[in-house]
């Protein structure tokens, strides 16, 4: 019997933990295809980058977690806002943006990997970074890291802070009326290319707020951009573009799917899964389940 | 006159095999006359019919360990292997198709990323068949007459195959199946309107293509002798696609030139093979902004 | 009883959209000999209907029969190789293609050599009266042309019915003038099936007229009548 209550607790934990953090990095993809139409490939990079940054930047040049944190999300925005002013912002007219957004954004997802693997991969296969807080904090039955709790914690607070933007901030709101109506948010005057940009460089702080959590929860290895391209786009599509509440429940689910599958069987057994979810979903109702 | 374009393109490679002896010079015209084939293929499908199909390295890699199995396991000769695995891979490409091909462009596209990433999945996670992550390797040469063909005849033959491929695409498109998939491509609600089977001959264009995909991949696996799943995943699909968008959709000549062009870059590199990936990424990106109007313009034109 | 079997006829069609009902219960009939008319205001059915008949759409009730064949339920590309063909609205023609390639796409669907083909298409332009360059892109045409082009792709293929949504849109008066002789002249090619919002075009050229107001058939005759109907009136004027 306790052997069980044990499974269960570490099923429910693994899944909270991973499925948050599936939610928050859905949620940056999903702000971004929601409000602009650009289905970010290069996500998963972006998410990845982050967390090889902060090893970088804590455990080669020693920096203090205060300093290391922010001078990530800034470095990440900065890039993304010069891709956007150099590539991106040339298609925000086009009507079928969303396939020419699709392969730009593999090629750029292509060209992160390549850059990954020339440096990073150089050093080291896998990636650790030292998180703010150790040891265990034992709750029953079961003891559990600090630093994934943190994780955990720090990801449920992103999501409710992002949610809690988008529906009473005025910038917020502003962002949520273009991914509901692009036309209607036009001649309400509000300023479509401004609000792009908001939701591109939101969108993007929030997965590598994620790549960061990632890093203290767990240990980071090459391979694992692309898995979270892939999964993050299974639960967009699921979820609905432009939903984050839609990221939130759907990365939850993914989250203890894998929790359980793990149980039993390879985790990627459950990738299968979400491929199948997504898939379906496309071909019955391609704006997702929390999309009106 | 175009068709001179294509032979001119197509026995480039050949001079490589004079080079002297280098190994790995007659290795890249191999590749380059393989990725000829592949991308030849793939034209069919996104220059003629205006579809990006993401799936179709994994339809290569299906031929390939069907062909490799067959050949290794089964103890047959790689001449009986490689029609199984072309018509397995046009089979399973045709029925990859069914549900998608109602799907308007970017659903399609993503629909495509998702197939293409469960079947890099799936020959990582049935290892029985495909020994997973680490590959089947020592994949042995075609036998004739009970010599393995040696170089500079494999390549040759491997060039033939490509010549056949690309010729076959150019008679296909001169055909009326030809003029009806550039129509699809130019405007699908239109063709319907005019009695045009859209649906139908989509499938037919995947099932072709789909063909070669198997034709390209059961000789890629006979040619370097290992395979393994990264070599059949989403990159190499967008890569075969570059080839064709870099050296010009919906022609003969393009994917020639673009596999003659982009194959060779990674070679190049040989120490820093993690540029190969930076190379392509920017020229896909390149490829993308300076085409008039991006992607849209050429790919399928949605009605408006 | 042939001569008498009706060109089209579609009974009790209905189409609901959600919480809007587009058509309800809608009769109507086309003889071999006439020019049909079907006008009504925005949002009166006009183009759910057509989109019915074409195939586009399927009716949740009716059916539709072409020349006693049964043509509701068949895929689009299927009603059109049937002998129903259709315009569009907003003009669709395959504007990087050269206008030879446009007329001949009009007969990939339905089996016919590249010789007899281009026989065809060359008797199709000259009905319609298209004497440009035939190897021009048909994006260059004007809009009159780019008319034209489009009933000589319609015509390539012989139908046996073809319907012309709101052809004159957007031509100038000699043009609407010109657009109204061509139709009358391919009077005899095939039976004509015309929707039109504007009463002019419509008068001049049908038989005989239906009106359709929010969703229903409101009256069905020869112009003349249709033009003295009270309720047609109050329909265009007080709207």
């Amino acid at each position: 019997m306790q052997d069980y209550l044990v499974l269960t607790a570490s099923v429910i934990t693994s899944g909270l933990l991973i499925g948050t953090i599936y939610a928050v990095v859905a949620a940056g993809l999903s702000l971004i295809h929601g409000t602009i139409l650009m289905p970010q490939a290069s996500n998963g990079q972006i998410f990845l980058g982050s967390g090889l940054l902060l090893w970088l930047f804590t455990t080669q040049l020693g920096w203090p977690l205060w300093t290391a944190i922010p001078a990530v999300l800034l470095a990440t925005i900065a890039l993304i806002f010069i891709l956007e002013s150099i590539i991106f912002s040339r298609f925000y007219q086009n009507a079928d943006r969303s396939i020419t957004y699709l392969v730009l954004t593999l090629g750029l997802a292509q060209i992160f990997s390549g850059l990954y693997s020339g440096t990073f991969g150089k050093i080291s296969d896998t990636f650790s970074v030292d998180p703010p807080v150790r040891g265990l904090a034992f709750l029953e039955p079961t003891p559990l890291p600090n630093a994934r709790l943190l994780a955990f914690a720090a990801a449920a607070a992103v999501l409710c802070a992002l949610i809690a933007f988008l529906r009473f901030h005025r910038v917020g709101r502003s962002l949520r009326a273009v991914f509901q109506n692009r036309e209607v948010a036009r001649l309400r005057g509000i300023n479509t290319v401004s609000v792009y940009r908001l939701a591109l460089g939101l969108g993007t702080a929030v997965s590598s707020v994620g790549g960061i959590l990632y890093a203290f929860a767990f240990t980071i290895d090459l391979t694992v951009g692309w898995t979270m391209t892939l999964i993050t786009f299974a639960i967009m599509i699921v979820g609905g573009p432009g939903s984050v509440l839609g990221a939130l429940c759907i990365g939850l689910i993914f989250g203890f799917t894998q929790a359980i599958v793990s149980v039993f069987a390879d985790p990627t057994i459950a990738t299968f899964a979400y491929l199948l979810a997504m898939l379906i979903m496309l071909f019955i109702r391609p704006n997702g389940l929390f999309t009106r | 006159m175009k068709d001179l374009h294509a032979l001119l393109i197509l026995s480039f490679p050949v001079l490589g095999l004079f080079a002297g002896d280098h190994g790995l010079v007659t290795f890249i015209v191999g590749l380059v006359f393989i990725n000829m084939l592949l991308a030849s293929g793939l034209n069919l499908l996104y220059g003629f019919s205006g579809l990006i199909p993401f799936t179709f390295a994994g339809i290569a890699g299906i031929s390939a360990y069907i062909c490799a199995n067959l050949v290794i396991r089964a103890g047959w000769a790689f001449w009986f292997a490689l029609p199984i695995g072309c018509i397995a891979a046009a089979v399973v490409g045709l029925l990859l198709s069914f549900p998608a091909i109602r799907l308007r462009g970017f659903y399609f596209a993503l629909s495509g990323l998702v197939i293409q990433s469960a079947l890099t999945i799936a020959f990582v996670y049935f290892p029985a068949y495909t020994n997973g992550d680490t590959g089947i390797t020592s994949i042995p040469k075609p036998v004739v007459a009970g010599m393995p063909v040696a170089s500079p005849w494999f390549e040759l033959l491997i060039g033939a195959a490509a010549a056949i491929g690309a010729g076959g695409v150019a008679l296909l498109m001169r055909s009326r199946i030809g003029s009806t998939l550039i129509a699809i491509r130019e405007d699908e609600d239109l063709c319907r309107a005019l009695g045009i089977a859209v649906t139908a001959n989509r499938c037919l264009a995947f099932f072709l293509a789909s063909l070669m995909a198997g034709l390209g991949g059961a000789i890629y696996a006979h040619f370097v002798g290992f395979i393994s799943p990264r070599g059949f995943d989403v990159l190499v699909s967008l890569n075969l696609w570059l080839m064709v968008a870099v050296g010009g959709r919906g022609t003969v000549t393009g994917p020639l030139l673009g596999a003659l062009i982009l194959t060779p870059l990674p070679y190049v590199f040989q120490q820093y093979s993690w540029l190969k990936d930076v190379i392509y990424g920017a020229a896909i990106i390149a490829v993308v902004i300076f085409l008039p109007g991006g992607l849209q313009s050429i790919t399928f034109r949605k009605s408006a | 009883m042939t001569s008498q079997q009706p060109l089209f006829q579609a009974t009790a069609i209905s189409k609901r959209f959600g919480g809007l009902q587009a058509l309800v219960d809608v009769d109507a009939a086309q003889r071999p000999d006439e020019l049909l008319g079907l006008i009504g205001p925005n949002g009166s059915g006009k183009s759910t209907f057509v989109n019915i008949m074409s195939g586009t759409l399927k009716a949740d009730r009716g059916e539709v029969w072409l020349q006693g064949q049964v043509i509701s339920g068949m895929p689009q590309h299927e009603v059109a190789r049937a002998g129903l063909s259709r315009t569009f609205q907003a003009i669709k023609i395959f504007r990087e293609l050269s206008i030879m390639e446009n007329v001949t796409a009009g007969l990939l669907g339905h089996g016919i050599g590249p010789a007899a083909a281009l026989e065809r298409a060359r008797e199709a332009l000259d009905r319609v009266g298209l004497v440009s360059d035939t190897t021009l892109k048909a994006g260059r045409l004007g809009l009159f042309d780019q008319r034209r082009l489009e009933f000589a792709m319609r015509l390539v293929a012989r139908p046996k019915l073809l319907m012309l949504d709101e052809p004159v849109g957007g031509l100038n008066p000699e043009e609407i003038r010109a657009m109204i002789a061509l139709i009358t002249a391919l009077r005899d090619q095939c039976g004509i099936f015309i929707i039109e919002h504007t009463m002019k075009v419509i008068t001049s050229l049908a038989d005989r007229v239906m009106v359709f107001v929010n969703g229903r058939k409101l009256i069905d005759d020869k112009p003349s009548v249709v033009l003295r109907d009270r309720a047609v009136i109050e329909t265009y004027l007080g709207a």
